[in-house]
Formats: C-alpha cells, structure tokens, sequence
C-alpha cells in the first residue's frame, strides 16, 4: 500500500501527460482519429506490434520493438539511476550528460585500440567509462565542499565544457576515424568485435548485455540504499543533513562517494550507449540520455526500482517514437509526454493534498 | 588593426543581444530568490512564437508574442515554484525538457519541417544593426536602476536575501516574485525572438542551442547583478566573436589552439571564476528556498 502510494503521483502525472499529449496532438494535427493512430503506432513500436505478429513473423513485428525499447530502457535506466543516487545525499546531478559523454569517449578509445580477449576487453572499456564518468563527476563535489559552488551550476558548466571539447575537438581531430579511401567517415573509428556487448536476441534486434547490467545496478543501488549502513547514512545526509553531522556522518565523505558513484553510472551508461548500440562515439551523442535521467530519477521517486520502471516504460515509448513518424508525428513526441509527466510530477504540494487526508497537516 | 577592432565591434552588438536579455531577465528572477534554470526553455518559446507570429504581422509585433511566450513559459515555473513550493531545479530543466520537444513538434505540426520555419520579413536596421541591439544596451541599465534605485527593487532584492523580513514588513514575498519571474520570462523571450528575428530570419529546429544556459552562466558570472550579467553576456560574445574573426582571418589559430576547447572557454572561465571566489559570497541568500506565507 506504502509502495503504490508513492508510486501514485508518477502513475497519475503520466496518465494525465499522456492524455494532454493526446489532446494536443490532436488538436494541432488531423483529428482525433489520427492521434489515435499515431499512439496506436508509438504502443506498436513500444511494446511489440502483436496484431502484424502473424504475419510477419516474431522477429521483426516484436523483437525489434522490444529490443529497441530494451536498449533504450538501459541507457535510462543508468542515467537515471545516476541522478537519483546523487538525490540520495540532497545533490542535484544535472551533469549526467556531461558525465555520459567522457564515459562514452572512454569507452569509444579503449575500444577502438586496444585487442584483447573479449572477456578482458569488455570488462576493461566499461571500467574506463566508469571512472572517466566518477572522475568527471569528482570536480563538482569537490568545488562543492572545498570552495562553496553549487553542484547545478558546476554540472551545467561540466556538461558544455564535455560536448564542446569531445564533440567539437576530439571526435572532429586528434580522435577521429581514418579515412576510408576517399571517404571520410564521422566519429571515431568503430570498437574491435572484442569490445562489443553480446547481443541478448540474435542479430535480428540490437538489445545487448547493457540491460542485464542495467537491471542488475538498479537492484544494486536498491540493496545499497535499503539495506547497508552506508546506504542508511547517505539518505540520512540527505534527507536531514544537521541530524547527519550531529550522529557523526561524515557530511564531506558522503557527497563524494555519492557524485562519484553518479558519476560512475552516468559513464556506464555511455559505454552501453558506445559498445552496445552506436559501435563507436558518433559525429554527435545524440539523444540527450543525460538530461532524461533527470525525470527517470524524479518519476521514479529517487527510489532505484522506481527508476527502472519509469525508464522501460519510457524506453518503449522512445522507441515507439520512431513509428510515429511514419504519420507524420516527430519522433521526439515521447519526450514532450516524458517532459510533461516529470512537470506535473515537480508539483509535489499538489499530490500530497490530494493523497492525504485534508487537515492532516 | 583598427578596422579588426571595428568589425569585432560590430559582431559583438549583433551577437550579444539575445544572452544580455536573457543574462539580465535570469538576473531578475534570482534577485527575488527563485532560481531559473529554465532560461533555455524560455528562450526557445521566445524563439518560436515571435518567428511563428511574425508571418502573420509586421515583425516587431512578433516580438512581442515572444515576450508573451516567454513570460507563459515563466508563468508555469512561477506556478510550480512559488505557488506549490516546488524543486526550483527540478521545475525549471522539465521546462526546459518541455520545450525542447514542444519545439520540435510544433515545427512539424504547423510547418511541416523539422528543420526551420518559413522566412519573415527582416527588422529595420538602425545605425547599422538591429533595433534590438540597442535595447539590449539600454536593458540592463534600466534593470539595474530597478533592482538598485527603486522602492520595488529593494523589496525585491529583500525577498531574496531575507524573505521573512519583507513579509513582517506586510509586503506580499510572492507576488513579488510572480512579477520578477514574469519579467524575467519576457525578457529570456525576448532574448529568444532576437535570435529568430534578428540573427536570423527564422525559427531553427536547434534554437537557443545552449544559450539559456550560457545566460545562466553570465549571471552567475556577473554575480548576479544586471549590469554584471549584461557585461559578462557581452563579454562572452566578444569571445565569440574574437574565435570567428580568428578562425576566418587567421585559421592556423586551429593548430595550435583547437576549436572545440574555444568554445568550452566561456563555460570554464565561470567555473574557474566561481572557484575562486570567496564561499558564498554573491548568490542572493534565500535563493532556491520556496516561501510559504502560512508557516510565518
């Protein structure tokens, strides 16, 4: 009961973005009837076109679609999972993007030139991501506690300072792939085999080990803050930080445990991105994963298994996307709903009274 | 040399207009002590709505659908943070998140595009450059004669620094900061429509592309003054300037100094600025911190 009362406000706030989404693309577009259809075409895309299912066989009317959806759960997943544990401790990590994109040129480097047995390989480029992630998350905590800057705008700072030198510098120069004969060729050069994520099913979808280690971080994250003393210490910091020093937390040693471990997930999140999907770091990162993991973090409550929900869901969605533009609806229409949600579920006040009691207070 | 100082001149006061409105507009909100992170957001409503309106009349009416677009977008995080005490942050990226896709998906439900919208017809130039450069010369002087020189603008300033001290003096702390927020969206908005008015002759599909939160960070910058801001706005675009006037006049400037490191100076300078700065110095005292005039 506890459980569904907390998950309530997310529930509802993407139950009613849904429904304004709805309303506003049929008003803009061509009637209800077509708004219909492009929801119809986002649910397919989602979760699997089942009626086309006999017809087209198993493989490309629902593998594809939940592969899809699957990959992108992962890399939602991580980010989010990066901005909630930053929450724990009362941090706002709004440079999870910044904090993807080291990790994913990390990955992208180590990828590309080393050869290594698969078993090292992988291992290897998803700890560099790690690290360059924690390492690039470092500096806002350590700004933070030492000089008095606040973390947004150190991340929001971090976050342009990552795109333009990885973006504008070295995936354009010194890190740029060798041309092809006379063709040039954008981004990196591509990962060795040895470097890439075991595809889960077949070649036929492109979902890759990066959800299993998704999953597996989220009930990580989830055990840690639950149930070890280290995780009780990091909420309390962060729920109350005066109870925190007065029973004796370090206050200074909590923060940067935690940037570093949201630092750590942003950078996994950009080795999925590189070693499970894109195969080298693109001309551009593209979807801003960084950013989204602030409303799977705030839709999932800050709570890792809330998180995971919030990011398969709107991994489907996101995937279900692309089939919106076969009728003329941006494929960046799940984003709009995805942005309403998290705005309606900001207004906390409202939710408490209406799921309390009135007079309660 | 002259004639490069002339011409760096006059690609300043075409490039800074959009950041000064959008520095000064974050300024205000932030004095009243509600943070504004949704300046991007703001923006780009700005953008779109003046370019959108503009088709359909004289463009400098446009503009002022941007400032309304602007201040409607302003209207929602005033709504969320000082009406229901919400996350300031949180309230102000799902703006900006909003936005974004709303851009997008506006861009192709009434233009069918995803790249740009139709051409409108361009502003007069006065002296050279567009009459919103001039306003933005003009802005931040009347702003900071606001925030520093009126009755109004001590409250304000007050509603930021100790709000419970406004209250007690039975001043309303959060109408006050509806106002401050409301400006602050129509001046980003403004800054917005200067992009897709003046820059350009259209809306992009990118649009502002970052420059709300470079606002953001004139103003933290600028230690959260007007006329600061303004200069450390202008400051930015002349760095922005400098690098392109470089890079067409002199493009072995690349080998040694690469592009992409160029464009995460202005970002770094404000990092190293603010780490150097003495603890919690500038930032107005009650900022982030929502006000609930029951709880007195």
């Amino acid at each position: 009961m506890t459980t569904l009362l907390r998950s309530a406000p997310s529930l509802l706030a993407v139950l009613v973005s849904l429904l304004l989404s709805f309303l506003a693309l049929a008003a803009v577009g061509d009637g209800p009837a077509h708004a219909l259809d492009a929801f119809l075409a986002m649910g397919w895309g989602a979760f699997g076109d089942w009626p086309r299912y006999l017809e087209t066989g198993v493989s490309s009317a629902v593998l594809r679609p939940l592969g899809e959806a699957g990959t992108k759960a992962a890399l939602l997943t991580l980010t989010g999972l990066s901005v909630a544990v930053a929450f724990r401790v009362g941090l706002f990590n709004i440079g999870a993007q910044g904090q993807m994109v080291v990790g994913a040129l990390a990955a992208a480097v180590l990828g590309a030139k080393l050869q290594l047995p698969a078993l090292v390989h992988v291992p290897l480029c998803l700890l560099a991501s790690a690290l360059a992630g924690a390492a690039w998350a470092l500096l806002p905590a350590v700004l933070k506690l030492r000089r008095g800057v606040h973390e947004v705008i150190s991340t929001i700072m971090l976050n342009w300072i990552a795109l333009n030198v990885v973006d504008n510098w070295l995936v354009t120069g010194p890190l740029r792939a060798a041309a092809a004969g006379d063709l040039s060729i954008a981004g990196t050069a591509e990962i060795a085999p040895s470097a890439k994520l075991p595809l889960l099913l077949g070649t036929g979808s492109r979902l890759n080990a990066g959800l299993l280690l998704a999953v597996a971080l989220a009930l990580v994250v989830w055990l840690f803050t639950t149930r070890f003393v280290r995780g009780f210490e990091w909420r309390v910091a962060g729920a109350a930080a005066e109870t925190a020093r007065s029973s004796g937390v370090p206050l200074g040693r909590v923060v940067v445990e935690a940037m570093l471990t949201a630092g750590a997930l942003a950078g996994l999140a950009g080795a999925v991105l590189v070693l499970g999907t894109e195969l080298k770091y693109p001309a551009t990162l593209g979807a801003p994963y960084g950013f989204d993991g602030i409303a799977m973090a705030l839709l999932g409550q800050g709570h890792a298994l809330g998180v995971l929900a919030s990011a398969v869901f709107f991994g489907a969605l996101k995937a279900g996307g692309t089939r919106m533009q076969l009728l003329g609806v941006h494929k960046s229409f799940p984003e709009l709903i995805q942005g309403l949600a998290l705005l309606l579920v900001a207004a906390k006040l409202v939710w408490e009274r209406l799921l309390t009691k009135r007079g309660a207070r | 040399m002259i004639e490069l100082l002339v011409a760096l001149l006059h690609s300043v006061l075409d490039a800074a207009p959009p950041l000064v409105f959008a520095a000064v507009g974050a300024v205000l909100a932030e004095r009243s002590g509600v943070v504004n992170v949704g300046v991007e957001g703001m923006m780009r409503a700005g953008a779109f709505a003046a370019a959108t309106a503009a088709l359909a009349m004289p463009t400098p009416l446009g503009l002022l659908f941007g400032m309304l677009a602007g201040a409607a977008v302003a209207a929602v995080h005033a709504l969320l943070c000082v009406q229901l005490r919400a996350d300031q942050v949180v309230s102000g990226m799902a703006l900006n998140l909003v936005m974004l896709a709303l851009g997008t998906f506006l861009l192709e439900a009434l233009f069918n595009s995803s790249s740009g919208s139709p051409q409108i017809a361009p502003l007069p130039k006065w002296l050279g450059h567009s009459p919103l450069t001039w306003l933005a010369v003009l802005t931040p002087l009347l702003v900071h004669a606001v925030i520093q020189r009126t009755p109004w603008g001590l409250r304000l300033r007050a509603a930021g620094e100790k709000p419970l001290a406004v209250a007690a003096r039975g001043v309303r702390v959060n109408r006050l900061r509806w106002t401050a927020l409301l400006a602050s969206g129509a001046l980003a908005g403004l800054g917005g429509a200067t992009l897709s008015c003046a820059t350009l002759d259209h809306f992009e599909h990118h649009m502002p592309a970052g420059l709300g939160f470079m606002a953001v960070a004139a103003m933290v910058f600028g230690r959260w003054s007007a006329l600061g801001a303004a200069l450390a706005a202008t400051f930015f675009a002349f760095g922005d300037a400098l690098r392109i006037g470089l890079v067409s006049s002199a493009p072995q400037v690349l080998d040694y100094v690469p592009q992409g490191v160029l464009l995460a100076l202005p970002y770094a300078l404000t990092l190293v600025v603010l780490a150097l700065r003495p603890r919690g110095g500038d930032a107005p005292k009650a900022l982030g911190q929502p006000f609930d005039p029951e709880l007195r």
